[in-house]
């Protein structure tokens, strides 16, 4: 048994026999049955079918698949939550009431978006990466720029935020707030049509960016002086004036976790088809825009409504307003209609495209059939989450913080007034900061910026930016409902700073910055903080509660522009 | 006696290749080094199989992006790793990957010159 030179590894001195170590563990080990892989190949293509599965097997294959995108999840949602909890609980020394209701809303939000996101991956982006690299070769620019028009129009239903939204005109009051009240009421149709044109014709001057090339900066310009035009005319007529927040808000709504990805795809496409060279920073911009166009197009819209409607009160009631039931009451199968409403149009759109513009079937057809119907469930999921978690942590804590410094219900306040507000805006950016510093995509962009730039904008550099951007809006959104500022010079001032940063800094850090202020509105942070902002001007009795979201994502462009261009004076220092 | 142009080649050498998905090649390396590797190399790869096919719509656990582990292991030792990494791999769940192991002709790489002495010596004598 011995192979010969066995017998010479020994100590000449101690001629004893020694059991080679390989033999000895042939002895212990497992058996080994052997098998020509001829016969089990011949085996297996006779009779090709599924394997047996025992327990272990599903258990190895799904926890691990199933824990990591939990976890995901878990990691954007609890320490928002939990922080919002503990305020009102240390702070404010209120319990947070419902509080099993809110948790098990919670938890919903998380499965819902963990099943939403994995059906995104698998039911639509094969169709949009698909369609994106073949439909620019094929079909006539036209055709392609249609095409771009509805998947940005139709994405936009599917996004998650976007149920907050029409959600959001029940606390208004109408006397005050006339004809925002009328569009979020008996238009909400039309707000969302608006916000979906908005972004339909961003992602065309989006593609149209990739085809000719155009400059990042030349853009910006070109489309934020019009929106910043038309937020004059309407923040000087007092009829619109309290729309301008609900318009600028759309915008930080819309860049969600399908628009994003879908659009990208599609540009990737556009721009490899134009014959530019993979250039990594072309993924950039049309978020940018995304947020801008939809703020626009909802100006006009209630620029049409003001003069088509001159004066609401005068309207009739709508038909069985009384009997409508608060948002939040619906039974689940309203939300997975509403699902089922925000998804089917955009596989439709997808699988049409996919049909007779390519004319081609997609592989792997039950991979999307999976898709499809969990993203439907995810967002059944995650609606009710919605209203039964979210909205009303959110709601409650925005009502209850302005006890910090506002006598309500005839008690004394909490703490003196300048330190009330204090801590109130302090809460404010906490939440923002927070909120950003979990967001997972900035995660990711911080990567590429960091590789980009080779190192000079690093990854945790960009990240704390955004977030004392993200801060400092949200802090100063707050601030405006408190102090119930007009949102107009708000607005004019942030971006006037923003276009000024931007024609001092580089191309690169311009398409980087703008970008940024999109990235951190996740599905998660909108309805949270929109409806912090409703509760809030309930509470200190101000006329709407909207703008948070748009201060919030006008101070990261802000900051990063500034770091940007600090970045460059300190590296031209030291050459 | 030795000479600059003199190199030790190691024969006996069993090259062990384990692909498994992406992320779990650390867990595997930690079995083979406790079962006596004495290295590996890890690099990244996308493929699927025909098991990650038949599982239908459980197939999308399966990642397609790939960790592939180079072992390269003593002849003796080479069925003892081969079985531990099978095991830490979990490789007896469908879609999880698979492992195979080849002779080589013969390796080179760093022998302590002590160790190469004492052989060299010890050829010398029965030589």
């Amino acid at each position: 048994m011995s192979p010969p030179h066995a017998k010479h590894s020994g100590n000449p001195e101690r001629p004893a026999p020694r059991l080679r170590y390989g033999e000895f563990l042939s002895a212990v080990r497992v058996k080994q049955n052997r098998m020509s892989y001829n016969q089990v190949y011949a085996e297996a293509t006779r009779n090709a079918r599924a394997p047996r599965l025992r327990l272990i097997d599903l258990h190895r294959l799904l926890t691990p698949y199933v824990s990591v995108r939990f976890l995901d999840q878990v990691r954007a949602v609890v320490p928002l939550a939990l922080f919002l909890a503990l305020f009102q609980i240390a702070a404010l020394r209120v319990s947070v009431s419902e509080g099993d209701e809110i948790a098990f809303g919670m938890l919903a939000v998380m499965l819902g978006l963990m099943l939403f996101m994995d059906g995104v991956k698998y039911g639509l982006m094969p169709f949009s990466e698909n369609i994106g690299f073949k439909l620019p070769d094929r079909s006539p620019t036209t055709v392609v720029l249609a095409f771009a028009f509805l998947l940005g129009a139709i994405a936009t239903f599917a996004e998650p935020a976007i149920g907050a939204l029409r959600a959001a005109g029940a606390g208004l009051d109408p006397a005050r707030t006339p004809w925002l009240h009328l569009l979020l009421t008996r238009y909400p149709g039309r707000l969302v049509f608006a916000v979906a044109a908005g972004v339909g014709a961003a992602v065309v001057v989006g593609m149209l960016r990739f085809i000719f090339a155009w400059r990042m900066k030349t853009l910006v310009i070109a489309v934020l002086v019009p929106c910043l035009a038309a937020s004059v005319y309407a923040g000087l007529d007092p009829r619109l004036a309290p729309i301008l927040g609900l318009a600028w808000d759309c915008g930080a709504i819309t860049t969600g976790p399908v628009t994003v990805p879908l659009v990208l795809a599609l540009g990737i496409g556009v721009a490899a088809a134009a014959g530019e060279q993979d250039n990594p920073l072309s993924g950039f911009g049309i978020v940018t825009l995304a947020s801008l166009f939809p703020a626009m197009a909802v100006i006009l819209v209630a620029i049409g409504l003001v003069s088509e409607v001159p004066d609401p009160a005068a309207l009739p009631a709508i038909a069985g307003a009384g009997a409508i039931v608060p948002w939040w009451d619906e039974t689940p199968v309203a939300e997975m209609i509403a699902a089922v409403r925000a998804i089917a149009p955009l596989v439709l759109l997808l699988w049409l495209a996919q049909r007779f513009l390519l004319g081609e079937k997609l592989a792997q057809r039950q991979f999307i059939a999976y898709g499809v119907v969990v993203a439907v469930l995810g967002m059944t999921l995650f609606n009710v989450g919605l209203t039964v978690g979210l909205i009303p942590l959110g709601d409650q804590a925005g009502k209850v913080v302005p006890s910090a410094f506002h006598a309500a219900g005839g008690g004394v306040p909490l703490y003196p007034y300048p330190f009330g507000v204090a801590l109130t805006l302090l809460f404010a950016a906490t939440i923002g900061y927070g909120a950003t510093v979990a967001e997972p995509a900035l995660n990711a962009m911080g990567v590429t910026v960091e590789n980009l730039t080779d190192g000079a904008f690093p990854r945790k550099l960009l990240i704390q930016s955004v977030a004392a951007g993200v801060a400092l809006g949200t802090a100063l959104g707050v601030a405006k409902i408190i102090f119930q500022w007009p949102m107009l010079p708000l607005l004019l001032g942030a971006y006037a700073v923003a276009l000024a940063l931007t024609v001092l800094s580089l191309e690169e850090y311009v398409s980087l910055a703008w970008d940024s202020a999109g990235v951190t509105t996740g599905p998660v942070t909108v309805p949270l903080v929109l409806a912090l902002g409703l509760g809030l001007s309930q509470a200190v009795g101000a006329a709407e509660g909207f703008g948070i979201l748009a201060m919030a994502s006008a101070g990261p462009i802000v900051s990063v522009l500034a770091v940007g261009l600090w970045i460059r004076r300190g590296s031209r220092g030291e050459t | 006696m030795k000479q600059r142009d003199e190199i030790v080649v190691l024969t006996d050498a069993v090259l062990i290749t384990c692909i498994v998905q992406r992320g779990s090649a650390e867990a595997v390396v930690e079995a083979a080094t406790e079962a006596g590797a004495q290295g590996a190399t890890i690099f990244y790869a996308r493929g699927t199989g025909v098991r990650q096919k038949h599982l239908g719509v459980l197939g999308i656990t399966v990642n397609a992006e790939k960790e592939v582990l180079y072992i390269v292991a003593p002849g003796d030792h080479a069925d003892h790793i081969f079985e531990r990494v099978y095991v830490a791999a979990k490789l007896d769940t469908p879609g999880m990957g698979m492992i195979y192991m080849m002779r080589l002709e013969k390796m080179a790489t760093y022998v302590p010159p002590e160790v190469a002495a004492r052989f060299g010596q010890y050829a010398d004598h029965h030589g």
